[in-house]
């Protein structure tokens, strides 16, 4: 990676009003979308989706327009669109995504959403509340955000939560 | 108060370059209507206008390829080896070389004109749609609105005709100048209105419309002027209606470009 460019970033934000005051700190990325809106608009089909659902881009097929309503794609200095890939070589070798690995509090958990046995579904299962980012666009990220305090859970209303 | 440790991809991607772009395709789409509409009319009339109308296509197609970063990786091959019907500028790179093949044809007074000109008439309609097309489909930039569906192609042609009324009889033209005015005026006049009655991230964007609504009061005077002026003084109207087209679609393509989703989603 170019210094200055990111596939991962933390988003640290102040929430709330005193007393009642909290930090948030929330990692943001490519959230593989199970309705990427960068694949059907892509025009040379350099972004694409695989068959377990990473959305990934093709580098030498891009001509560099990059289109996510998350901001989740940059232009590498060399031509073309760079994203987070969710470590594709690493899932290939049946190990975990970099960003879990190296997560020194554990915060993350990387498994397979239709295993009802993975991991992530017993995380689910203790889950207060369960978000994705932007569900209005109908986007269908698959990147999960359990008990984040800036948000109150995918039933609540629109208007509730606090950007 | 929102900090980052490392950044989205959030910054400006387009440079002066990309607004050049944005004016010659309106021109090279434009110009290649106008000689379609002449075509089926009067195919013999239309022969030297569709070598300018091929020029404007060639000079955008360097000026595409000159400002791209994947210019010496040369992938925008891939735009004729693939089939994405549902990306504007997958369209955009077909009605070009479309048009370019049809211009050539009737520059050269080769085969059936008319059949030509019609083809070059759906090909020249989708180089001028495409630009804005292609900005109404990034969901993360909400200053490109849906109205662009119909400023676009409008501002495009306006562009267009004001070049057309140095090529061809002034009379024939300053008509189609002054309505292409009145048209983008209109539509002109209505993008805050859209800003405005959208959702969350549209009155985000009207927001920073208002922090640049003089931008848009001159671009609309010189579209005003441009109608005002097109049958009295065709050649000073042509001049307005350059710069307002350039003024109005240089600002929405370079301040939509950034991100209004830094402080949160």
């Amino acid at each position: 990676m170019q210094p200055g460019h990111n596939r991962l970033w933390i988003r640290q934000r102040e929430l709330g009003v005193f007393p009642d005051l909290t930090v948030e700190y929330r990692p943001e990325q490519c959230l593989h979308c199970e309705n990427p809106p960068c694949v059907p608009v892509c025009p040379t089909g350099a972004s694409y989706q695989t068959r377990d659902g990473l959305v990934l881009v093709r580098a030498e097929r891009c001509i560099a327009c990059a289109a996510c309503p998350y901001d989740a794609r940059f232009m590498n200095p060399a031509g073309y669109v760079d994203k987070c890939t969710f470590c594709e070589h690493r899932i290939a070798r049946g190990e975990d995504p970099a960003c879990v690995e190296t997560c020194p509090t554990g915060c993350r958990v990387f498994s397979d959403l239709d295993d009802p046995k993975s991991p992530l579904h017993a995380w689910l299962a203790e889950a207060e509340r369960v978000d994705v980012l932007r569900p209005e666009m109908g986007t269908a990220p698959k990147l999960l955000y359990l008990n984040t305090p800036s948000k109150r859970g995918l039933a609540a209303h629109e208007s509730d939560v606090e950007s | 108060m929102t900090t980052f440790y490392g950044l989205p991809g959030a910054e400006a991607f387009w440079h002066g370059t990309t607004l050049v772009h944005f004016l010659l395709v309106a021109l090279a789409g434009g110009t290649a209507f106008y000689t379609a509409v002449l075509g089926l009319r009067r195919p013999d009339k239309a022969r030297r206008l569709a070598w300018w109308a091929l020029g404007f296509i060639v000079l955008d197609l360097f000026m595409l390829w000159a400002e791209s970063p994947a210019r010496f990786r040369f992938s925008h091959v891939w735009l004729f080896l693939s089939f994405e019907p549902a990306s504007a500028i997958w369209w955009g790179a077909w009605g070009l070389a479309t048009s370019a093949l049809m211009l050539l044809l009737l520059a050269l007074g080769l085969g059936p004109a008319r059949f030509w000109s019609g083809v070059l008439a759906l090909s020249s309609a989708v180089v001028l749609a495409y630009p804005g097309y292609a900005l109404a489909a990034n969901a993360a930039r909400p200053l490109w609105d849906h109205l662009l569906l119909a400023l676009f192609p409008a501002s495009g042609l306006l562009v267009a005709l004001a070049v057309v009324v140095w090529l061809r009889p002034r009379e024939e033209a300053a008509p189609w100048l002054q309505v292409a005015a009145l048209a983008s005026l209109g539509l002109t006049a209505l993008y805050p209105v859209a800003l405005m009655s959208g959702g969350a991230d549209a009155r985000a964007a009207f927001a920073l419309w208002l922090r640049d609504w003089g931008v848009f009061l001159l671009g609309g005077a010189l579209l005003f002027l441009a109608a005002f002026l097109a049958r009295r003084a065709p050649g000073p109207a042509s001049l307005c209606a350059v710069a307002g087209a350039f003024v109005l679609r240089s600002w929405v393509v370079e301040a939509g470009q950034h991100s209004l989703f830094m402080h949160g989603f």
